[in-house]
């Protein structure tokens, strides 16, 4: 046993003993015990009422499924798009090396304060079939409404800030000392990247493609405008719920979160192992 | 051979400075916080560039801002750099932090014998297979020492790396880095704003004031013979007393440099009442309010009087703390402590004298060893 680390099961311990020794301490407990319930409700809620005949009737009907493969392939390319494009902003932000970084942030930040409808909407008059943008599609045989392309460029806005913020956070931690060590022990900045600040903000980033893939499973609002179909799970979960009602939509619900947390939750689990072994 | 000769302007001041390293020895860049001592350093290493200059290390161009101009990067220099932070890479094993550079510059010194050995000499071979983290402040700084010599640089360079650290251990590493100089015979240039970490290290010392190098020589002579007033008040001394004959005129005292009694013919003698007096290391550390000053240079031998002075202490009681418009507070440190009642005699050993302009002046006082 190491002297450093208390056991985990003591340390609790100690931390709820402290807690609970006081009024402000005992009300804290109990407001983030409600906050905590609360927010888990809906996925208890879920749960409780499904049983496995429901959900093996809704989803043996044929075709039911085709949408978790359009969420899945939508989102896998959602995900190396922004890998491609958002790291390398993501990093730049992070170093400040870009001019005028407030403006570029204004513009990560712009994707994320915009209601995913009102982004829909405006992607029509973007991208749509009689925009500049659109003719240039249709050049070459695409369309950016109503397609699987729609969908993907509908879940990157919906998730590219999401990842951009995250990823920066990750490499702002990374002390530039380290790199500045790795760039003197004869490392080019290429090297640097792969060997020192990649590997040390991985934890990060993983977190934030992860946080990223969920909000390109659950994209709703942008998608319902400019890609209704091909339907991905949350465009069927909300036509199976106005055309058969609220029991044949929940296996739905249930098929899109059993899709989109494992890696939210798997990258978690890891970072926070990473972390906790840089630590101690 | 390190030669450098950088200038650089800084919101407040052009930093300039030249000098030149020899293969194995130790130059410290000594001089208060924010003289410019870490630009040197990071110019050298190519993290920064310079207004106007050169590095050249063993006879390699690193940088040259003349036509052809050249900026070597930092990663092709092969110069060691140690800071403060030993910014050690925390997702590797000890041993793979110290095996860093042998994927860029293989060769003999990066096998795994070689990381091995390095590892043993420094004192961490226990502790290759752990992580940086569980690692403490001067095990960290060791591995971090360990990283440059596996990566076989050329140059070190040092920015206060132990400051921070215990007196202790402070010397073990100090005494470590100069070994590992020894042994490799490369060039090495410490930052330090304290004068013992700069004496610890050093064979010669250049001392910085405000982007200047106002003095370049061994640490003995500088404190010994400090070229101007500015850079006296840098090594230590305390305090500047008037010489009555040559009005402007002052000779520097360093607190070390006293002893107690009347010896005209050693330097210069002062005498006043004690104004405080406390234990510091083996001695005493006693500060004398300096009421009577008394010169080589004046042949009367009597005593001369500052008389306002005089008059000052008898009649602010020797209260006023700070000298005011009174005495000059004189601080000398003394193996016993100075016997209560009375004036106090001290003789200052050939204190370096000074003009109004903070030049140095050479008078009889300073003559005698």
């Amino acid at each position: 046993m190491s002297w450093a680390a208390s056991p985990p099961a003591q340390v609790a311990g100690s931390a709820l003993r402290r807690t609970v020794g006081s009024a402000s301490g005992v009300a804290s407990l109990a407001g983030a015990l409600v906050i905590w319930v609360a927010l888990l409700g809906p996925v208890i809620t879920l749960l409780t009422h499904l049983s496995w005949h429901q959900i093996t009737t809704a989803l043996a009907v044929p075709g039911a499924l085709d949408p978790l493969l359009v969420s899945v392939e939508s989102g896998a390319i959602t995900l190396a798009v922004l890998l491609l494009l958002g790291t390398p902003l993501a990093w730049k932000l992070a170093r400040g090396s870009l001019p005028f970084p407030r403006v570029w942030e204004a513009g990560v930040l712009c994707s994320l304060l915009l209601p995913p409808l009102v982004i829909g909407l405006l992607l029509i008059f973007m991208v749509g079939p009689f925009t500049p943008i659109g003719e240039l599609l249709g050049h070459v045989h695409l369309s950016a409404t109503n397609t699987f392309l729609a969908l993907v460029i509908a879940e990157v806005y919906e998730s590219a800030p999401y990842y951009v913020l995250g990823a920066q956070a990750a490499f702002a931690a990374v002390d530039p000392a380290i790199e500045e060590q790795a760039a003197l022990l004869g490392d080019r900045p290429s090297r640097v990247a792969r060997r020192v600040t990649l590997p040390l903000a991985a934890p990060g980033l993983a977190m934030a493609l992860a946080v990223a893939w969920a909000r390109a499973m659950g994209a709703f609002g942008a998608v319902v405008i400019i890609a209704y179909h091909p339907y991905g799970i949350p465009l069927q979960i909300w036509t199976t719920l106005q055309e058969t009602g609220l029991p044949t939509a929940l296996p739905f619900a249930l098929v899109l979160l059993v899709v989109a947390l494992p890696l939210p939750l798997a990258a978690y689990f890891w970072s926070a192992r990473a972390r906790g072994r840089r630590r101690a | 051979m390190l030669e450098a000769d950088v200038e650089l302007d800084r919101r407040e001041f052009r930093l300039s400075a030249a000098f030149a390293v020899a293969a194995g020895e130790r130059l410290a860049l000594f001089g208060p916080s924010g003289a410019g001592k870490t630009t040197i350093l990071e110019v050298i290493a190519g993290l920064q560039e310079p207004g106007r200059g050169t590095v050249v290390l063993d006879g390699r161009v690193l940088t040259r801002t003349a036509p052809p101009r050249r900026q070597v990067p930092p990663w092709q220099r092969r110069v060691g750099l140690l800071r403060q932070d030993p910014a050690l890479f925390p997702h590797l094993s000890v041993r793979q932090n110290l095996a860093y550079a042998a994927r860029t510059r293989p060769g003999p010194g990066t096998g795994r014998d070689e990381i091995t050995r390095i590892a043993e000499r420094l004192g961490i071979g226990g502790l290759v297979d752990d992580r940086p983290a569980r690692l403490s402040g001067g095990q960290a700084h060791r591995v971090a020492l360990g990283r440059l010599l596996a990566s076989r640089c050329d140059a070190l360079l040092l920015d206060e790396p132990y400051s921070g650290l215990d007196a202790s251990l402070t010397r073990d590493l100090t005494d470590l880095v100069r070994e590992v100089v020894a042994a490799r015979q490369v060039p090495s240039v410490l930052v330090a704003h304290e004068l013992e970490a700069a004496q610890a290290f050093a064979d010669r010392m250049a001392v910085l004031d405000q982007g200047q190098i106002l003095q370049l020589g061994s640490p003995a002579e500088v404190v010994a013979a400090p070229a101007a007033r500015r850079v006296a008040e840098l090594v230590g001394y305390r305090a500047f007393v008037p010489l009555p004959e040559d009005p402007g005129t002052v000779a520097g005292v360093h607190p070390d440099r006293v002893i107690p009694g009347r010896q005209p013919g050693r330097g210069v003698v002062l005498a006043g009442p004690v104004r405080s007096c406390r234990p510091a290391g083996a001695g005493w550390e006693a500060t004398i309010e300096m009421v009577t000053i008394e010169t080589a240079s004046a042949e009367t031998a009597s005593a001369e009087r500052a008389s306002a002075e005089r008059a000052s202490a008898e009649t602010g009681g020797g209260g006023a703390g700070g000298g005011g418009a009174g005495g000059t507070l004189v601080p000398v440190r003394l193996r016993e402590a100075p016997a209560g009642g009375g004036d106090f005699t001290f003789t200052v050993l050939a204190p370096p004298c000074f003009r109004p302009d903070g030049t140095r002046v050479t008078r009889a006082e300073e003559v005698p060893t």
